[in-house]
């Protein structure tokens, strides 16, 4: 699926064994979308030419020439990619830091919200800049973790999971979610 | 911005002809500039934004124009006027992309399996043959010959699965003719090409044209399946990054299949024609 990490397009993939990996959207062969390709087992195969790469992102098939063992400068553009609590991070360049413990929490859904990622952490009472923020617990709606992503200027991903509870729950907490997004996108028109 | 002479003093397409059921757009783009094509009774007219009468030729079944002053005749197709071709317009698609990588992928076959996946090549029959391509200077044109390619429904006149022979031929920066052996007469080359009306350095309008021996199927299926085609590869000239053609080597990575992408980005290169060109690796 298509990502972006601050002002970079990235790809971001699973492998039918669950690895995943995060490139620069770009194939290094004609610049096609990688976003666009498609899983073959262990490997993403481009939707243009078809070449594909394995999970490191180096190149181990070029159809257009089956014989040919791909040579190893050919690869895709990486980033730095960690599937930890129900959440893929990625980053430009590896941290020296690992992923901030979110706690008991499972993951619920993510939203696209019209609003920056400074509009929706004013929305929760928390300081802006946070990247990870909590909505408190109202009735039956357990707590929040929400995971915000700056998608653009107006524009953010809101990755929210949930601690652990039922079904029933975890729907009301959803709707919760959805109304969050209807009063932080309100919030933004009127301002 | 001005625009190189290179880009100026050329033809490019802007309407289908006027014997042609569809009339000619009223306004249109052409490198940025707003031109109007108009009808004097049968004559078509071209006007420039600031009313000056743009020079036209009618040929190869659309109106072509000119911002500058060439110095050269569009390009003759002498094949397409032999006796018994259907000559068939096929109309306008816009496509969000430099006018360049419209052409390069007109001379891709390496992308047919994935792309246009059972009409014109299929897994597993995805590899590209060796093929000859130079640029002949005498013309100054670049030509690609042998190429053949595994195709299950090379055209709409195909049954069932042949391997296809084709030539390509870039005589103009935005222009290319493919000749690709033709089913029901073996010996004779059909005449597929693709007019590309830069309308922006990232946007453009193609106009596939064809001349082919074809007398059976009906003109609308003829235009259906060269535009579905051609959606298929809209779907992939809208998603490549960057828009705009890299002429300098390094930022893509080429291979024995692409040796005609070679050939045409060294062309443009070398007679200096950028427009809808990237020169310097980003
Ligand atoms: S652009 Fe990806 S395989 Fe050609
Ligand atoms: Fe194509």
């Amino acid at each position: 699926m298509a990502s972006v990490c601050g002002t970079l397009e990235v790809a971001v993939w699973r492998s039918a064994s669950g690895r995943v990996a995060a490139w620069v959207d770009r194939c290094p062969h004609r610049g096609m979308r990688l976003s666009h390709g498609f899983v073959r087992g262990e490997m993403l195969s481009c939707i243009y030419h078809g070449w594909r790469f394995d999970g490191a992102g180096r190149c181990r098939k070029i159809p257009a020439h089956p014989d040919l063992d791909p040579p190893e400068t050919i690869r895709t553009q990486s980033l730095a990619c960690l599937d930890a609590q129900g959440v893929i991070w990625i980053a430009s360049e590896a941290p020296a830091v690992a992923p901030p413990d979110l706690g008991n929490v499972v993951p619920l859904r993510s939203l696209t919200f019209e609003a920056g990622i400074d509009a929706v952490a004013a929305m929760t009472g928390e300081v802006p800049d946070r990247s990870l923020l909590r909505l408190d617990a109202h009735g039956p709606v357990p707590p929040l973790v929400l995971l915000l992503q700056a998608l653009g200027p107006g524009r953010s991903a809101v990755h929210a999971l949930a601690a652990p509870t039922g079904t029933g729950a975890l729907v009301a907490a959803s709707r919760a979610l959805e109304d969050f997004r209807r009063r932080t996108e309100a919030q933004g028109i009127a301002a | 911005m001005t625009l190189p002479a290179a880009a100026i003093d050329e033809w490019y397409p802007v309407a289908m002809a006027p014997d042609r059921p569809l009339r000619p757009d009223q306004e249109t783009t052409l490198l940025g500039e707003r031109v109007r094509v108009l009808l004097d009774g049968q004559e078509p007219r071209v006007e420039a934004n600031d009313g000056r009468n743009l020079p036209v030729i009618v040929r190869h079944g659309h109106v072509w124009t000119s911002l500058g002053a060439p110095k050269h005749d569009l390009f003759a197709i002498p094949e397409g006027e032999q006796p018994g071709r259907r000559l068939v317009e096929c109309g306008a698609i816009r496509v969000r992309c430099s006018p360049l990588r419209a052409v390069e992928n007109f001379l891709d076959i390496a992308h047919f399996p994935f792309v246009h996946t059972d009409i014109l090549g299929s897994e597993p029959h995805t590899e590209v043959n060796r093929y000859e391509v130079r640029i002949r200077e005498e013309v100054d044109e670049v030509w690609a010959t042998k190429v053949t390619f595994y195709q299950p429904q090379a055209a709409k006149s195909a049954q069932g699965g042949i391997t296809t022979e084709y030539m390509y031929r870039v005589p103009h920066p935005t222009c290319s003719v493919l000749y690709k052996t033709c089913p029901p007469r073996p010996g004779e080359w059909d005449i597929i090409t693709l007019f590309v009306q830069p309308l922006e350095e990232d946007l453009c309008q193609v106009w596939p044209w064809m001349a082919l021996f074809d007398d059976q199927t009906p003109q609308a299926d003829l235009i259906q399946f060269q535009q579905m085609i051609f959606l298929q590869d809209r779907s992939i000239l809208e998603n490549q990054i960057p828009r705009l053609l890299p002429l300098d080597p390094g930022m893509e990575m080429p291979t024995r299949a692409d040796l005609t992408s070679v050939a045409y980005r060294r062309w443009l290169k070398k007679r200096g024609y950028h427009y809808g060109a990237q020169l310097v690796a980003a």
